[in-house]
């Protein structure tokens, strides 16, 4: 029964030294980065507007990758780069502690009185559904340039989700365990500390990445009108000084923090995406059931 | 996890077609209706109630920001943005979904594509929309296709990643037994792939949309083309506060409206055949 | 009359590391109305077989295929599972296998549904439907496409006895009346013995064990001793597989 060998050769044979050499999936992971910049480089997107565009000026704007370059090392090096980014952690970690809170216990009372879920349900949906900007722009007017307006922004951005994921979370703790529970007439508080809070687990990490992610989000947009520090103020300042290849090498500085928070901390990409999904739309977002043979 | 307890445990099937809505269940719902209105009653009551605490600038009461909605509706030019800001929305919006399926259906069926485009993805679903709007202004000026560009780099990765799960949720053993049957191959898209992959564009449709009018607004207030966005900006500088509200207001309603009535009810005939179990 | 003919067959499934041989120089061939029970440990090839005669799956060294005066033969497959669309009503089920949609077809297949007893049923979801009554819908749809050859793979095994019984007695009188080719895979000894007219044993590893022929009257009663005698030599057959095995 030894037909490793002659099997393995046989879907091999077939792939040129090439193929086997550049069409792998880990060779993707690189190609695909190259091809941009090769793109890039040689202005194609540029070109290809040119021609759909015949009296376009703005091409020169666009920096090449060599000066993009030059401007993240010297954002790296003369600290901006650092500073931005810690005074804008900072307040994340501020307004999402204030989510965490506050979000924390309404989505546990929304999880466990259908009154308080029936008086509140519809305007978390809208916090959802409201845009960062017009809370970037309210703020700004309300606090003026500082601290509070963006760490609020981001208390604001992030609270839906962690109310959503701890309510559902409330919900998804089995019926059959909460009526065992009823039937012994086992304490609130035992019930809680045993039963609730340990079914939370899950839903808690959601509440922490969706509205983490969220939260970032919507601090970016509100430094940009309510701050004069931060990342969101730095890379609009540098738009408005006409510093193109800074903007862009900050826009590379974003994706790579998002790789690195994504990759380190959050593990893999995965539909759990979606896992905050609110109670509204979960009858028709569920993959359908196939019988599987 | 839970959500796959939940589909693991396939609830029983309720055979009859037409469940007689029982009375408790009834009076349930009337109650939560009832408490749904005090939440309503309870907001506005406070919101009116603050307001009449500061100066009218700081935040106009509910009134004044619905007096706001009538005379902004009333101007010579609402018409001509909302009209700007939904052609950017239905282009940007169109080739997004096009070309996020496209890279879904590559990425769900090889490992090649999967791993050519899995960085692309996961960058542009975790950035903030800022960084692509002001790039896109950067690059394309005042030209009417920075939002739309914008659009399409900001929400194609939330079409993508549902098309990526729906492609390989796609039954394999009925495409067997179609193929055994030789069932030909433009039956077999219509009868098992579409129906198999229709709530993961469902849900590609709804988070994508979701994305994508903020970010058109968000590009027209900085790229300054015609739209909404160039108007929330305009009343941003004037510091009219119920302005603001006004317009945030329409965006909501009109975000609701094509959730709550348009794509709700299509899913819902969509969807017929599924046993109603989780009532 | 078609033909079914299996010619030193060799499937290789790619495994990671190691392969797995499911089917191992297998040649049999059978033709005309002829019931050829297919039977075997778990594991040893069986439904690979039917795949590959299927069309599903493809062979890795020799050949299998069932024909009709020289050309691909209509078959009738019954899986292990229903395999019914979800999002479709019975009657689209039975109509989503046929060639074409015409009245005739139709009306074919609403013959077909009222022989398996599920009239009334064709135009409920598959899911309204109780685990017997969609098997009997995949049974019902195989008939439907008046196939030269059927393939069926445990078709009995998720039901309960009673339902099975009725079914087997069904598919037997279907078979009689339609003079089909029919390839039936089971576990079941019994069931093997009281509806073949031949049995194809395979053993671990995919090779086949014995090929015999039944030669009993029909109907055929268990208490009767001539079918209690076959059962119990192919029941000998296969401790003598679980000694080899073991
Ligand atoms: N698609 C596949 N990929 C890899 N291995 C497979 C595949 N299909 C079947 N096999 C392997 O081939 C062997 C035979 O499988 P098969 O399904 O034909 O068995 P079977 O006789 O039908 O068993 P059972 O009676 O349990 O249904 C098994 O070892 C199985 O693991
Ligand atoms: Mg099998």
């Amino acid at each position: 029964m030894d037909t490793t060998a002659s099997s393995g050769s046989v879907v091999r044979s077939g792939r040129s030294w090439f193929q086997r050499t550049f069409v792998t999936p880990r060779a993707a992971r690189i190609t695909a980065p190259v091809l941009f910049l090769v793109a890039w480089q040689l202005r194609l997107m540029d070109r290809f507007l040119g021609l759909l565009f015949p009296g376009r000026t703005e091409s020169a704007l666009l920096p090449t990758p060599a000066e993009v370059v030059e401007a993240m090392w010297e954002q790296l090096l003369d600290g901006r780069l650092l500073e931005a980014f810690s005074v804008s952690l900072l307040r994340l970690a501020l307004g999402f502690a204030l989510a965490l809170l506050v979000g924390s216990i309404v989505g546990l009372a929304m999880g466990l009185s259908s009154r308080i879920e029936a008086m509140l349900h519809d305007f978390v949906i809208v916090g959802l559904t409201f845009p960062y900007l017009i809370w970037g722009l309210l703020v700004a007017m309300w606090f003026g340039y500082g601290t509070i307006g963006p760490v609020l922004v981001v208390f604001i951005a992030g609270l839906p989700y962690v109310i959503l994921n701890m309510s559902e979370g409330v919900h998804d703790v089995s019926k059959e365990l909460r009526d065992m529970a009823a039937a012994y007439e086992i304490p609130r508080d035992r019930v809680m500390r045993h039963l609730i809070l340990p079914s939370l687990s899950p839903f808690f990490f959601a509440s922490l990445r969706y509205g983490l992610a969220n939260g970032w989000k919507g601090l970016i947009l509100a430094e940009v009108f309510a701050a004069t520090s931060g990342a969101g103020w730095h890379i609009t300042s540098m738009r408005d000084y006409g510093d193109f290849a800074g903007v862009v090498g900050f826009a590379i500085y974003f994706a790579l923090f998002s790789i690195v928070v994504e990759r380190l901390v959050f593990g893999r990409l995965s539909r759990r995406v979606f896992r905050w999904r609110p109670a509204t739309g979960r009858d028709v977002s569920e993959p359908p059931e196939v019988a599987a043979p | 996890m839970a959500t796959q307890d939940v589909e693991a445990t396939a609830p029983a099937v309720r055979i009859d077609s037409e469940p007689e809505e029982p009375r408790p269940e009834r009076a349930r719902r009337q109650r939560y209706l009832l408490w749904r209105i005090a939440g309503y009653v309870l907001f506005i009551g406070a919101w009116a109630f603050i307001s009449s605490l500061t100066e009218p600038y700081i935040l106009p009461s509910p009134v004044a920001v619905l007096r706001k909605m009538v005379e902004v509706v009333g101007r010579d030019d609402f018409w001509v943005n909302i009209f700007a800001t939904l052609r950017h929305l239905a282009i940007g919006f169109t080739l997004a979904f096009v070309i996020g399926s496209a890279i879904g259906i590559a990425m769900g069926r090889s490992a090649y594509w999967d791993a050519f485009f899995r960085d692309y993805v996961m960058l542009t679903l975790t950035t903030p929309g800022l960084v692509f709007a002001l790039v896109c202004v950067m690059i394309f000026g005042l030209l009417d296709i920075g939002p739309i560009v914008a659009i399409v780099l900001t929400s194609f990765a939330h079409v993508t990643v549902n098309v990526v799960e729906g492609v390989r949720a796609i039954p394999r053993e009925l495409m067997d037994m179609a193929t055994a049957y030789g069932v030909p191959r433009s039956t077999r898209i219509r009868n098992i792939v579409l129906p198999a992959v229709a709530p993961f564009l469902f849900t590609a449709i709804r988070y994508g949309f979701a994305i994508a009018w903020k970010i058109t607004a968000l590009t027209e207030l900085f790229g300054q083309t015609d739209g909404v966005g160039i108007q929330i900006r305009v009343e941003f500088l004037f510091f009219d506060i119920a302005g603001v509200l006004a317009w945030a207001f329409f965006l909501v309603g009109f975000a609701l409206v094509m959730e709550r009535l348009v794509l709700q009810r299509l899913e819902r005939r969509f969807f017929r055949w599924r046993p109603k179990a989780f009532a | 009359m078609a033909t079914v003919s299996v010619q030193n067959l060799r499937k290789v499934f790619p495994g990671e590391g190691r392969d797995v041989v499911a089917l191992e120089d297998v040649s049999f061939e059978a033709s005309g109305h002829t019931f050829v029970s297919i039977v075997g440990p778990s594991g040893c090839g069986k439904s690979t077989l039917l795949n590959i005669l299927a069309g599903v799956e493809t062979p890795t060294e020799g050949t299998a295929d069932i024909t009709k005066d020289g050309s691909r033969a209509r078959v009738g497959y019954v899986f292990q599972a229903p395999r019914l669309l979800p999002w479709r009503s019975v009657m689209d089920n039975m109509l989503f296998v046929q060639a074409e949609q015409t009245d005739q077809v139709r009306e074919r297949a609403s013959r077909y549904l009222a022989m398996v007893g599920l009239s009334e049923q064709h135009k409920a979801w598959p899911a309204q439907l109780s685990g017997g009554m969609q098997q009997r819908v995949g049974i019902a749809r195989a008939f439907s496409i008046e196939p030269d050859a059927l393939l069926m793979d445990e078709p009995f095994s998720h039901l309960d006895a009673i339902t099975a019984r009725g079914l087997r007695r069904e598919l037997h009188s279907m078979w009689m009346e339609t003079k089909k080719t029919v390839l039936f895979v089971t576990h079941d000894v019994g069931e093997a013995v009281e509806l073949s007219d031949r049995i194809v044993i395979l053993e671990k590893g995919g090779k086949l064990r014995k090929d015999l022929s039944l030669d009993l009257p029909f109907p055929r009663d268990p208490a009767d001793d001539k079918v209690a005698l076959t059962k119990a030599e192919v029941l000998r057959e296969f401790e003598e597989l679980d000694l080899i095995a073991t």
